[in-house]
C-alpha cells in the first residue's frame, strides 16, 4: 500500500513537472489560424485581405509606416522618406523622388535595380485587372479612375471594345495608338534617374505616400527578369494590352511570388488551405525570428479554438461573438484593436426604378415613395432615433467604437468633437412631424431595412432602431430584412434597398479613401443614393472633396475634411454613421513581440515575432 | 448481364447532360449581378463600372445559349472550367480532394455495415430481451445524435484531453514527406501509398487524424444498417422456410447463417450501397469539424458562393458515381440473390 501511494506521488510529480516545463511545440515554426485563403499571389490583382498578408511578407514597397502610425513612414526599399524638406518632393508636390537601397536581393538570387521598380509600376497600372486595387495608382498619378477611362481620354479607343475576349486586338488600327499611349503617358510618369525612382503626377494627391506604404500589396516591387521568365509582360510598348484585364487565374503570378521580403513562398496549398513560408536569410533588414509560418485557413471556430488549446496553433482568428470563450482560457492572451473598416447605414435619396421593397411605392401606411429618404427630416428622425449608448454598450458588448462621421478613428479631419447625433426620442418625433409637409406623421409609413445575412452587428442595429421608430407612432413600421451576399450585391447593384448598412475597409491610410467613398457625387457609394444625392453633393460637396485631396499643407486638408463633415451631419446626407468594429487577437502567451497596425493585413506582424515561455 | 450493364452504362452520358442541363437553368435564374458576388467579395470591389467590367468578362450578360454553348465547348475540350473556391481547374479540384474522401468513405463504411449487420443480426435474435433493447436504444440514440455535436464530443475528448487524434488530414512533418519527390503516390489515398512507400510513420500520423471522423461517422451511421438488418431478419426469421429448416434438426447455427442471414441481407446490401454512395459524396459537417480535406465542404462552399463551373462540375462527378454505384448494388443482388436476374 505504501508503495502504490509512493509510485502515485512520483507519477503526480513527473506529471506536473512535465506540464510546468513543458517546452514550446515547434519553437521555431508560427502558425496562425484564418478564416480565408489568398484569392491570389498577383499583387496587382489581390485586393483582399488573405492575399495581402502572404504578400506583405513576401515583397517589399518602397516605404513603410513608423511603428504604429498612419502618417509619418520610414524608408524601406527607398533609402529615404521623401518630404519638401529633403526636396524629394518636389513642383509643388507633383513630383516625388525615392533613392532606391542598394545591394538588395530577389528570393531567387537577382539583385534589386531601378528597373525592377519602374517595370513592377508600369505591369501594375497596365494590368488594371476589374474590381482590382490598381485603381488607386492610376487615381493617384493620373487623375483617372481605371485605365479604360484613362485610355479612352486620351486616345478615344475604348480597351473594352478593342480587344477580344483573349485580350488580343480585334483591328490592327488600333495598335499604334496603344503603343504612343505607353510611351506618352505611361512611360514618364514613372522613371528611373540612375538609382532614383521618380514619379511624376499630374497634380498634387494628398494620400499619395500612404498608397505607396507596406501593406500596400499594389505597390510592391517584383523582379522584372523573373517575371517576364514566367510569362508577365515583357516590359515593351507594343503588346502590352495582352496582358490587360487578366483573369485572375491567368496571371503567371497567381500562385508565384519572387520578391525581396522577409519570407519566401515554400508553398500555397490549395488542397489543405495552407500557405507555407520560410525565413529568408538574405533579407536585407532585420531578419525574422521564425523560420517557418504557416497561414491555415480554418472555418470553424471549434476546430481552431482546440487547436489553439493543444498547442498546434499559437495564433487563431476570433469572431466577436466568441470573446467571452476566450478571455479566461489558460496560457492563453488576448488582445484588442480597432481595424481600419467603418460601418455606417446608406440612405438612398431615390431608390432605383422597379425596387420590390417600396411596398405600395407611396406614402399611405403600407410602404414609402421611392424618394423618401431625399427629405432632411426623415433622414434626421432616423439619426435621433437610435440609442447609440445602450447599443454599443450593452446589444454589442463594447466590442465596437463609435465614430461621429465617415471618418475612422485617427484618421486626419477626424476628431472627438465633430458634432454628431444623440439619441433623443422627443427629437425624432418632431423631425418625423416636420417631413414631408406633415403628411408623413398622417399616414404613417413601411419602410424595410437591409443588412447581408451573417452580419448579427448589422442585424442588431437594424432592429434597435426598428423598435424605437415603431413606437414612436403606431402607423409607422419597419422591416427588418436579411439577405445573403449574391442578393444583396444585386439589390444594391440595382439601387434596390432604401437604407442598408454595409462597411468600408481602408485601402489606405488617408482621409480621402473614406470622404470621396461616402460623399462625393462619383464616390462608390455615393453615386448609388440616386440623382437627388449627386446633385446636393456637386452642389455642396464635389469642391471640397477634390480641394482636399490636391491640397499638401495637412492643416487646410484637415479644415476641408471637417467641412466636408459638418455639411455632412447638418444634412444628415449619407445616412447614419455607425461604429468601426472591434478585433480580437488571441495567441498562445508564449508569443512574443506581436503588435498592432491597423493598416495591416491580417493579424500578426510575422516579421517581428516570436516564440518564448514568460 | 453484361448486356444489362452496357446498357445501364449507356445511359450515363444522358444523364449528365440532362444534370448539367437542369443546374444550368437553376444558375440562369439568378441575375447576372448574383452571380458575379463570386467574384466581388467585398464593397471595396464595387468602384465604378467594375461590377459590369466583370459581367462582361466572364460573359455572364451572354443569351443562355451561348453561354452554355461555351461551357460544354469547353467541356468536350477536356475543360471543366475554372473552379474559384477550389482555386484551381475544376477537373483538378475535384480529383485532389476525391481520394481524401473516398478513403474516409472506405475506412467509414467497413465498421458501419459490419456493426450494423452484426448487431442487427443479434438485436432480430435477441427479439425483445434486454440486449436487443439495449442496442436498439443505443442505434436511436446514436442515429439522433447531430453528427456536429458528436463530431466535437469526440474532438474533444480524443484531441483536447488525451491528445490522441488531431483535426487536419496531415501533420506538417508528414505532409513534407508525402510531397518530397520520394514519395510515390500510386492511390492518392495517404494510408495506402504510405504503407506502399514503406512509411510507418506517415501512416500513423495520418491513421491517427482519420480515427476521429471514423469514428464520428461509424456512430452516427450504423444505427440505420442496424434497424434495416434487425427488421429483414425478424422477417425471415418468421418465415416457414426457416421453420422447415429447425424442424428437420438442422443446428441452430446453420439456420441462422445460411438459410436466414442469406436472405436477409438483400435491403441490407441495398442501404449499404446507399451509405456508401452518400458517405462518397462527401460529410460536410464531419470533414469542417475536423478540418479534413473533402469534396463535400468543398462541394457546399461552391454552392454558397454560387461558383457556377464548381457545383456543375461537381454534380456530374456525383451523378457518376450515383450511376455506377447502383449499378454495382444492383449488380451485387444478382451475386447475393440466385432468383434475381439482372437480363
Amino acid at each position: 500500500m505504501k508503495n502504490l501511494a509512493l509510485i502515485v506521488l512520483v507519477f503526480f510529480l513527473i506529471t506536473v513537472a512535465g506540464v510546468a516545463f513543458a517546452e514550446i511545440p515547434n519553437p521555431d515554426t508560427y502558425v496562425m489560424l484564418t478564416i480565408a485563403e489568398p484569392d491570389t499571389l498577383d499583387p496587382h490583382q489581390a485586393y483582399d485581405v488573405a492575399s495581402g498578408e502572404v504578400i506583405q511578407f513576401v515583397y517589399d514597397n518602397l516605404i513603410a509606416y513608423d511603428g504604429q502610425s498612419l502618417t509619418d513612414f520610414v524608408p524601406w526599399l527607398a533609402m529615404e522618406v521623401p518630404s519638401l524638406e529633403n526636396e524629394l518632393i518636389m513642383n509643388e508636390a507633383t513630383t516625388y523622388i525615392f533613392p532606391l537601397r542598394e545591394g538588395v536581393k530577389f528570393h531567387n538570387g537577382n539583385e534589386l535595380t531601378p528597373e525592377d521598380v519602374v517595370y513592377s509600376f508600369h505591369r501594375g497600372i497596365l494590368a488594371d485587372p476589374a474590381a482590382g486595387p490598381m485603381w488607386m495608382l492610376i487615381e493617384a498619378i493620373f487623375g483617372y479612375y481605371s485605365l479604360e477611362d484613362f485610355v479612352f481620354d486620351k486616345t478615344g479607343i475604348s480597351l473594352n471594345e478593342a480587344l477580344d475576349p483573349e485580350s488580343q486586338l480585334i483591328n490592327e488600327e488600333y495598335r499604334q495608338p496603344l503603343i504612343d499611349f505607353y510611351q506618352d503617358y505611361i512611360q514618364p510618369a514613372i522613371q528611373a534617374d540612375g538609382w532614383d525612382i521618380v514619379f511624376h503626377l499630374s497634380r498634387p494627391f494628398g494620400p499619395f505616400m500612404s498608397i505607396l506604404a507596406r501593406n500596400s500589396s499594389w505597390a510592391v516591387i517584383l523582379d522584372k527578369d523573373t517575371s517576364v521568365e514566367m510569362g508577365c509582360w515583357d516590359g515593351e510598348a507594343d503588346g502590352w494590352w495582352e496582358h490587360y484585364n487578366l483573369r485572375k487565374e491567368d496571371s503567371p503570378l497567381y500562385d508565384q511570388a519572387v520578391g525581396t521580403g522577409p519570407f519566401r513562398l515554400i508553398e500555397w496549398d490549395r488542397v489543405q488551405q495552407r500557405v507555407t513560408l520560410e525565413r529568408n536569410d538574405d533579407f536585407w533588414g532585420e531578419k525574422p525570428w521564425i523560420s517557418t509560418a504557416i497561414l491555415w485557413e480554418i472555418e470553424e471556430w471549434g476546430t481552431r479554438r482546440a487547436m489553439l488549446e493543444a498547442g498546434d496553433a499559437d495564433q487563431i482568428h476570433t469572431p466577436q461573438q466568441y470573446y467571452e470563450q476566450v478571455t479566461d482560457m489558460p496560457g492563453i492572451s488576448v488582445e484588442l484593436g480597432d481595424f481600419v473598416l467603418v460601418d455606417s447605414m446608406q440612405f438612398l435619396w431615390e431608390v432605383g426604378p422597379g425596387s420590390p421593397y417600396l411596398g405600395s411605392g407611396q406614402l399611405d401606411g403600407n410602404g414609402i415613395p421611392p424618394d423618401f429618404f431625399s427629405d432632411i427630416h426623415v433622414r434626421r428622425a432616423f439619426n435621433y432615433a437610435l440609442d447609440y449608448d445602450t447599443l454599443v454598450e450593452h446589444a454589442l458588448g463594447n466590442l465596437v467604437t463609435r465614430i461621429p462621421s465617415v471618418l475612422p478613428v485617427g484618421f486626419l479631419g477626424w476628431s472627438e468633437d465633430q458634432p454628431r447625433y444623440e439619441f433623443d426620442m422627443e427629437k425624432a418625433a418632431e423631425e418625423f412631424q416636420m417631413a414631408w409637409d406633415g403628411e408623413l406623421w398622417e399616414n404613417g409609413f413601411t419602410v424595410s431595412l437591409f443588412y447581408n445575412i451573417g452580419n448579427e452587428r448589422r442585424q442588431t442595429t437594424c432592429e434597435m432602431l426598428q423598435e424605437n421608430i415603431e413606437s414612436i407612432n403606431p402607423k409607422f413600421r419597419v422591416e427588418v430584412i436579411g439577405l445573403q451576399w449574391p442578393t444583396f450585391l444585386d439589390a444594391y447593384r440595382n439601387e434596390h434597398m432604401p437604407a442598408f448598412i454595409i462597411g468600408w475597409q481602408a485601402d489606405y491610410a488617408d482621409p480621402h479613401n473614406f470622404i470621396s467613398t461616402y460623399l462625393h457625387s462619383a464616390g462608390t457609394f455615393s453615386a448609388h443614393w440616386g440623382e437627388p444625392f449627386r446633385e446636393f453633393a456637386r452642389e455642396n460637396l464635389d469642391h471640397l472633396v477634390e480641394q482636399a485631396v490636391m491640397e499638401t499643407d495637412p492643416s487646410i486638408r484637415e479644415s476641408l475634411y471637417r467641412e466636408v463633415q459638418d455639411i455632412a451631419y447638418e444634412t444628415a446626407a449619407f445616412g447614419l454613421p455607425l461604429f468601426q468594429p472591434r478585433y480580437i487577437f488571441t495567441m498562445r502567451d508564449w508569443v512574443q513581440g506581436w503588435t498592432f497596425h491597423s493598416m495591416r493585413p491580417g493579424e500578426v506582424n510575422l516579421d517581428q515575432v516570436w516564440k518564448e515561455e514568460n | 448481364m453484361f448486356f444489362y450493364i452496357a446498357r445501364r452504362l449507356l445511359f450515363l452520358p444522358l444523364t449528365l447532360f440532362g444534370i448539367s442541363l437542369i443546374i444550368f437553368f437553376m444558375f440562369m435564374r439568378l441575375s447576372p449581378e448574383q452571380r458575379v458576388a463570386l467574384y466581388i467579395t467585398s464593397p471595396e470591389r464595387l468602384r465604378g463600372d467594375n461590377v459590369e467590367r466583370l459581367i462582361d468578362l466572364h460573359g455572364l450578360r451572354d443569351p443562355w445559349h451561348i453561354q452554355y454553348g461555351r461551357w460544354m465547348g469547353n467541356v468536350v475540350r477536356g475543360n471543366l472550367g475554372w473552379s474559384n473556391v477550389g482555386k484551381e481547374p475544376v477537373y483538378s479540384a475535384i480529383m485532389r480532394r476525391f481520394p481524401y474522401t473516398l478513403e474516409l468513405a472506405l475506412y467509414s463504411a467497413l465498421p458501419i455495415i459490419w456493426l450494423g449487420t452484426w448487431l442487427g443480426t443479434l438485436s432480430a435474435l435477441y427479439h425483445n430481451r434486454p440486449l436487443d433493447h439495449t442496442l436498439r436504444i443505443s442505434a436511436v440514440v446514436g442515429w439522433s445524435f447531430p453528427d456536429f455535436v458528436f463530431g466535437f464530443f469526440v474532438l474533444m475528448i480524443f484531441y483536447s484531453i488525451l491528445g490522441w487524434f488531431p483535426p487536419g488530414t496531415l501533420g506538417a512533418e508528414a505532409d513534407a514527406v508525402v510531397k518530397s519527390s520520394q514519395f510515390r503516390s500510386f492511390t492518392g489515398m495517404v494510408t495506402i501509398d504510405s504503407l506502399l512507400n514503406g512509411r510507418l510513420d506517415v501512416f500513423i500520423d495520418t491513421a491517427r487524424r482519420l480515427a476521429g471522423p471514423v469514428l464520428t461517422l461509424t456512430y452516427v451511421g450504423f444505427a440505420y444498417i442496424l434497424r434495416i438488418a434487425r427488421s429483414s431478419m425478424l422477417e425471415v426469421l418468421g418465415r416457414e422456410y426457416i421453420r422447415t429448416a429447425r424442424s428437420k434438426g438442422l443446428e441452430e447455427k446453420v439456420v441462422i447463417n445460411k438459410h436466414a442471414r442469406r436472405n436477409a441481407m438483400i435491403p441490407v446490401a441495398t442501404v449499404s450501397g446507399q451509405t456508401i454512395i452518400a458517405l462518397l459524396g462527401g460529410t460536410v459537417i464531419v470533414e469542417t469539424i475536423f478540418n479534413r480535406v473533402g469534396i463535400g465542404s468543398f462541394m457546399a462552399t461552391a454552392a454558397q458562393q454560387l461558383d457556377f463551373a464548381s457545383v456543375i462540375g461537381g454534380s456530374l462527378f456525383f451523378g457518376v458515381i450515383l450511376v455506377l454505384g447502383n449499378l454495382l448494388v444492383d449488380v451485387s443482388y444478382a451475386l447475393i440473390d440466385p432468383r434475381v436476374r439482372l437480363d
